[in-house]
């Protein structure tokens, strides 16, 4: 699950998850959340592999969304669906999603950027959280 | 994360100038300085974003005081409204941080000889023909493609590469800040990605805080400067706010990536990971500076491109070619960026690296980097505001040398937070209520003009106020909008 957070001139994600898998499946979901209006709109027709290398620490999922905002703002592709697998060496994920189309997807923000700026992940007895600010 | 008050000392120096001194955290070399009357002291509490002004104080080579704007509020690392000089000499440091993702994001005002009264029959047509022709909103590219090696070349020569493709004049050039090419620019450590992700995004006004609006001159303060600056009363103006785009972005994301491990190398301790930095006579330091003053030059070209669609549509609406509706350039500035100048600090001359994030260069009259044709009034400052108030014409006074680095605010800072302005505008038409106030908005993004609506923003007059009673600049101008495009 994630939540949206106050931020004065931006947005914030906290992530809460049982196991980093999923964490970083959900802030991947966040991410694409504020990008379109309508998510749940945005069908699994294509997918896309992506392998990310580093600890378990709070740059990998840092790494994680900047790329998955790499991707929509140079190929347009929006995302909805993510299957992460973390590994020893960092992890190896399949997102599924469909190019932007202005038709059907209704476009909430312009994400500049993920921020270092109150960067957090922690595992806890109680699973997974994580806290991230993006620049709007 | 949430936002906490701030809770820490803020002194009284004058009525328009409170310090959190040096001693408030271990660590700080400096105070920090914030510019603000008692009524936007009270709000500028209400977040972290005075802890982030005793933050920059922590780093090497700081200059002075870390400093602030009234228009302050919480960014990420450094506040917006930061200013902060280091001293390369003294191991000074360059922050990206301390610049921003959006390298060079500035405002842009075009005058015309055109009056509110010969516009308004038209303007409903002129707002829709900009709202149709200037690429504005997320993932919306634009109509001018460059090649790699192209962007590269525009990144190097900024606003002369567009001259020499016919898309910009030698007026346009004489009236931007640095004649809109920083030197310095690398276009060679700009990164692959980034320039992918700028490939079509020169001439595209991008979402979030950035617009462009029709504007009418209000009222006049100073008619001397006004008449130097060519406006008057009544007056249709054009005013455009946006940046560098994904390109820059980028590039402000590679360099932080490179500098992580950074502050380690070089003994730095820092309390926010956002405020990375590498000493500017260092590897890390030079590489950054070459790209960022490359994104500087492409945020240039960029708005460069936007006025000149801008330009063509008043042409197509009002059947006159735009040089004939007088439509000229008045001054383009920057506000996120860093520059290398000089400065006095206790009486002797030295170089600093001046870090403006989310805040805009004042240079007093006979500046010498004050344009020349504007040498008598000093270095405009354009200060917007919101889509529903006003925006600002000032110029610099030579209290911004003495104070602040020869700093003014670059807007009226926000007030509410993107979630509680969306909040606040659930099942309201803002567009209809604007419109009820003779202002024509057009938004791709509904979200977009909820954010960004006028109550979201610090009245910019009480703002602008705090500029000129503390001398930063004087107000020359005031302008009221009535067409506005947002992505």
């Amino acid at each position: 699950m994630y939540e949206v957070l106050e931020h004065t001139a931006d947005i914030g994600l906290r992530i809460r998850a049982d196991d980093l898998g999923s964490l970083l499946a959900d802030a991947a979901r966040g991410l694409f959340s504020l990008i379109v209006a309508n998510l749940d709109d945005v069908r699994p027709l294509e997918s896309q592999r992506i392998q990310l290398r580093g600890a378990a620490d709070e740059y990998l999922l840092f790494d994680w969304l900047a790329e998955l905002l790499f991707l929509f703002e140079t190929r347009r592709m929006l995302f909805s669906e993510f299957a992460v697998q973390v590994t020893d060496q960092g992890i190896d994920a399949v997102c599924r999603g469909e190019p932007l189309d202005d038709q059907r997807h209704r476009l909430d923000h312009e994400v500049k950027a993920i921020t270092y700026h109150g960067l957090t992940l922690v595992a806890g007895r109680d699973g997974w959280m994580a806290e991230v600010i993006l620049d709007i | 994360m949430p936002a906490q008050r701030f809770t820490g000392p803020l002194e009284r120096v004058t009525a328009y100038c409170w310090r959190i001194p040096r001693s408030y955290k271990p660590g700080m070399r400096v105070d920090g300085l914030i510019f603000a009357d008692e009524q936007l002291l009270a709000h500028i509490r209400d977040d972290q974003a005075p802890e982030q002004v005793a933050n920059v104080a922590f780093l090497p080579g700081i200059q002075h005081a870390s400093l602030a704007m009234p228009d302050i509020h919480w960014g990420y690392g450094f506040c917006i409204g930061g200013v902060c000089a280091t001293d390369p000499a003294e191991g000074g440091v360059i922050s990206p941080g301390g610049v921003g993702y959006d390298i060079n994001c500035g405002v842009r005002l075009v005058r015309s000889d055109l009056s509110q009264e010969e516009v308004q029959p038209h303007l409903a047509r002129l707002v829709e023909e900009l709202f149709r022709t200037i690429p504005a909103g997320v993932g919306r590219g634009g109509t001018h493609r460059f090649s790699s090696q192209e962007l590269r070349r525009l990144m190097a020569r900024g606003v002369a590469f567009l001259k020499d493709r016919g898309l910009a004049t030698e007026g346009d050039l004489d009236h931007t800040e640095a004649r809109g090419c920083l030197a310095g620019a690398e276009p060679d450590s700009v990164s692959p990605r980034a320039l992918e992700r700028g490939s079509d995004q020169c001439g595209t006004l991008g979402a979030g805080n950035h617009f462009l609006e029709v504007q009418v001159v209000d009222a006049v303060f100073d008619e001397a400067a006004a008449q130097a600056l060519g406006l008057w009363p009544g007056q249709v103006c054009l005013m455009i706010h946006s940046g560098s785009r994904g390109l820059g972005y980028q590039v402000c994301d590679d360099a932080l990536r490179q500098l992580r491990h950074t502050p380690a190398k070089y003994g730095i301790q820092l309390p926010d990971r956002q405020l990375v930095c590498a000493p500017v006579d260092s590897q890390e330091g030079r590489g950054y500076l070459g790209a960022m003053a490359a994104a500087a030059n492409f945020a240039w070209c960029n708005r460069q491109l936007l006025m000149w669609q801008a330009r063509e549509c008043f042409a197509r609406v009002f059947g006159t070619p735009w040089e004939a509706l007088k439509m000229n350039l008045v001054y383009d500035v920057a506000h996120n960026i860093a520059k290398f100048e000089e400065h006095t600090l206790g009486g002797a001359r030295r170089r600093l690296w001046v870090h403006r994030k989310g805040a805009t260069r004042a240079f007093p009259p006979h500046h010498p980097e004050t344009p020349a044709l504007y040498q008598a009034i000093g270095q405009p400052v354009l200060i917007p505001g919101d889509m529903g108030r006003a925006s600002w014409v000032l110029v610099g006074q030579s209290g911004s040398m003495e104070q602040t680095f020869g700093t003014a605010c670059h807007g009226a800072g926000r007030r509410l937070s993107r979630t509680a302005a969306a909040r606040e505008a659930q099942g309201r038409r803002i567009d209809q209520e604007l419109a009820a106030r003779g202002i024509v908005a057009r938004a791709h993004s509904w979200k977009g003009l909820a954010e960004e609506q006028p109550a979201a923003y610090k009245d910019v007059d009480v703002v602008v106020e705090v500029v000129h009673q503390a001398h930063l600049a004087r107000k020359v101008a005031r302008m009221r909008p009535i067409g506005v495009i947002k992505g």
